[in-house]
């Protein structure tokens, strides 16, 4: 199994790993000290399981969780010192926690349970019960802050800036008033956890951000943002758009 | 004919005089009491008209009988009770004298009736303009103005005589007997009389505005006394207070039990400490009421000694939060003298103040307890979060480097037994400082490279005094709400610095994420103690003072008092 571990302490990062070496099956094939950091290469990674802590700076482990496409979502292991949250979040769940210091013989057990559990994950994706409180508080769980990439520089996003998220062949980008940005998240992920409207197959739209709407003879809209910009609205998801503003 | 003047005057002086003794036992009661006020309401205005009513009838009663007319002292009566009343009250009062004096006849009879009810309305003329020209009613107890008032008024009257009384001839015959006696007589019993009343009213003045004194200057050295509780030692200065404002004999403080302090005469066998014994203070205790013993119809007892100089006494139940009685004050007079009605008023009023003071400190204590509460509640809720990553660095740095892992555990061990065994209300700056490096060296290791910590504090700071656990949360404060949130490296500064002439310590971070906390949450918490504890122990001034600049950085700022040394 390709893992990859988060957590803002390089001692606590060492130490997982040195545990984790004696488990042959468990592959770390990366350490990233922040959620950012992580969400940048976990595609490319292809990980199957995340060592995740949860207090980090910015973006919270259970943030980052919230974040990944639950598609081809990697199986996640909370590894904490002490949160109360997370004891009361995964305590029927399938997905395990670890408590700081980790004890050996608890690791162990984990691993086995990551064993059993793995590949019924990715099969029972739809239906999966045993999974079903998480996804559901995954679900639920809105997104505070969109890590973008701009350069070399990481751009956290609020929400309510967002005038519109769309994807093209090179990725996700997410447009302000300030410019655009390129982001890991999928369409998907925005549109699921935040309050962003779907107006076409490529474009989200934040409703407060509309400044216009341009009827077509197609039955279609071309929307226009308050930065100027025009997005295409397909018949298909104008009548969401309608029911939002009454039309 | 002169020396029949004279004589005339002799005896209206005499009159006057029985007048005046008259005046002055009335003054002694509280009959008395309306003309020292002049308040404008019913009861008084029927005492002033009864009063000079009688005045002026038994004016006439005493008059000598001159060649069928009486030579007399009523005018008195009359102006003064206009000059008290106002003119209407003037006016009924010179009627009720004038028609009285004319039932009982005489060829003046309806001139002096005339004549009295005008010299009413004079005297109620006076009152009028005195009241006119200034608002200051002590011109109305002016002798001067009385006897002015009077001499006009007589004068008045011996022309009405000379104009209504017939024959003409015996009316002047009459005048030129009794007009000079009865002008001077008049006026001279007039002023003197109103003398008595102003004396009487200064006496007044006098007495209420020293015991006013008295008590205000009482209650003002009683203040803060109390402020810890019912001790025996704020006992014994209360007693000490009372026994030389009041001037009573003897003074003493009980809890329910015991003689807390004894003040005074007899003090040579009356001892603080000892169980309570007088019956009065057990009647007070369990009855909850003010017992007095005044020494004639009650005599105090003393228990312990047949030779007690003291003879009465009074003992105030003292009131705690819920109205029982905790404890009494208790005041003597010796066997010689009485109790002054005053003193009682004060004793009542004592045992208020104190129950007050009580009630006050008793919320104070409340209120540190509270904090103390507070604090321990911060500490614990620190604890956890902060023990666990500890442990867990500790545990992944033990294989790879043992002595700094020794270190760590020594750190965490200082760490922990500063936290937890804290119970003095102050330390010094370098205690302070060696728990925050404690706790600082923990999370150094902890987040390695992701964390800068400096510190630059002057020698002269380290011997200064702060409350308990001021440093340490504000530190862990500018990690855990500040740096931690930090992708770049953190930093964190401790350094002192003089403001003005203030000596202040400043925690400082990189983050310049503070927020002012609209309520005192958990997050809030830590700063909301740290802040409570500096105003207890500096005053209102020394606040916690934070500067930020929102992603700069946050200055979190103690500052010092000046050494009271220096």
């Amino acid at each position: 199994m390709r893992a990859i571990i988060v957590d803002d302490e390089p001692l606590a990062r060492e130490e997982l790993q040195e545990m984790l070496q004696s488990h042959p099956e468990i592959e770390v094939v990366a350490q990233f000290g922040n959620a950012i950091e992580c969400l940048k290469h976990l595609k490319q990674l292809q990980a199957e399981v995340l060592f995740l802590d949860i207090e980090m700076p910015q973006i919270s482990g259970l943030e980052l969780a919230n974040m990944i496409d639950s598609d081809n979502a990697p199986a996640i292991v909370f590894v904490t010192a002490y949160d109360q949250f997370a004891l009361d979040a995964f305590e029927q769940n399938a997905v395990d926690y670890l408590l700081k210091p980790i004890d050996s013989e608890r690791l162990c057990k984990s691993i086995k349970r990551l064993k059993e559990r793995l590949p019924s994950i990715k099969q029972t994706e739809a239906d999966a019960p045993a999974n079903h409180s998480y996804q559901t508080m995954l679900k639920e769980q809105q997104l505070r802050l969109i890590p973008c990439y701009y350069q070399q520089r990481v751009k956290l996003i609020r929400l309510e800036d967002i005038e519109h998220a769309s994807s093209d062949l090179s990725g996700v980008h997410v447009a302000t008033e300030n410019g655009s940005y390129h982001t890991q998240l999928t369409l998907k992920v925005l549109e699921d956890k935040s309050p962003l409207l779907r107006c076409h197959r490529q474009h989200l739209v934040n409703v407060e951000a509309i400044s216009e709407i341009s009827l077509e003879d197609n039955g279609g809209a071309v929307l226009f943002t308050k930065s100027g910009e025009q997005l295409p609205v397909s018949r298909r998801y104008f009548k969401a758009i309608k029911e939002h503003f009454g039309l | 004919m002169i020396l029949s003047d004279f004589s005339l005057l002799l005896s209206l002086a005499q009159q006057m005089s029985v007048f005046l003794v008259i005046a002055y036992l009335l003054s002694k009661t509280p009959a008395f009491l309306p003309l020292t006020n002049l308040s404008p309401r019913l009861p008084n205005t029927l005492t002033i008209y009864c009063l000079f009513s009688g005045f002026c009838i038994l004016g006439s009663y005493f008059g000598l009988a001159i060649d069928d007319a009486i030579a007399n002292t009523r005018a008195v009566g009359a102006v003064l009770g206009g000059l008290f009343g106002g003119p209407v009250l003037g006016l009924l009062v010179g009627f009720t004298g004038g028609m009285h004096r004319y039932f009982m006849g005489g060829f003046t009879d309806v001139a002096c009736a005339v004549s009295t009810t005008l010299e009413g309305l004079v005297g109620g003329l006076f009152h009028l303009w005195i009241r006119r020209r200034s608002l200051h009613n002590e011109h109305l107890f002016s002798p001067t103005i009385a006897f002015v008032a009077t001499l006009i008024a007589e004068t008045l009257q011996m022309l009405l005589i000379l104009l209504i009384a017939k024959p003409f001839e015996q009316a002047l015959a009459l005048v030129e007997v009794i007009a000079l006696p009865m002008v001077l007589a008049n006026s001279v019993g007039a002023a003197l009389f109103m003398m008595m009343i102003r004396d009487r009213r200064r006496l007044y003045d006098k007495f209420s505005s020293h015991s006013s004194a008295k008590a205000l200057n009482l209650a003002q050295r009683m203040v803060g006394v109390f402020h810890q509780g019912f001790k025996q030692q704020d006992a014994v200065r209360i007693a000490n207070i009372i026994h030389e404002e009041t001037g009573v004999s003897a003074v003493a403080i009980t809890d329910t039990q015991q003689v807390l302090a004894f003040k005074g005469m007899g003090s040579d066998h009356h001892h603080a400490g000892r169980p309570i014994s007088s019956k009065q203070t057990y009647q007070a205790i369990n009855e909850n009421r003010v017992v007095f013993a005044d020494g004639v119809e009650e005599p105090y007892q003393c228990s312990s000694s047949d030779k007690c100089p003291l003879g009465s006494s009074l003992v105030v139940p003292i009131r705690g939060s819920e109205n029982d009685v905790i404890g009494t004050v208790k005041l003597y007079e010796s066997k010689r003298r009485l109790f002054l009605h005053i003193n009682r008023a004060l004793g009542e009023g004592i045992a208020k103040v104190i129950a007050e003071q009580l009630r006050d400190s008793h919320v104070q204590q409340q209120q540190q307890l509270l904090t103390e509460a507070e604090l321990k509640l911060a500490r614990a809720q620190i604890n956890p979060h902060f023990l666990f990553n500890a442990l867990n660095t500790i545990s992944a740095v033990v294989k790879r480097d043992a002595s700094s892992a020794r270190q760590l555990i020594a750190d965490l061990a200082l760490f922990l037994r500063i936290n937890l065994k804290r119970n003095q209300q102050s330390s010094l700056v370098s205690v302070e400082l060696e728990h925050v490096n404690a706790y600082l060296h923990i999370e150094q290791v902890r987040f390695a490279d992701r964390l800068v910590i400096k510190q630059d504090i002057d020698e002269s700071f380290m011997h200064l005094e702060l409350p308990t656990f001021t440093l340490q949360p504000l530190v862990e404060n500018a990690i855990k709400h500040g740096t931690a949130h930090l992708l770049e490296t953190g930093k964190i500064t401790i350094y002192s610095r003089l403001n003005n002439g203030v000596k202040q310590l400043v925690v400082e971070d990189n983050a310049g994420l503070y927020q002012k906390p609209e309520q005192a949450t958990s997050e809030g918490l830590g700063m909301h103690i740290v802040d409570t504890r500096l105003r207890n122990a500096f005053g209102a001034s020394f606040a916690l003072q934070v500067e930020c600049q929102l992603n700069q950085y946050t200055r979190v700022i103690i500052s010092l008092p000046k050494e009271p040394n220096q």
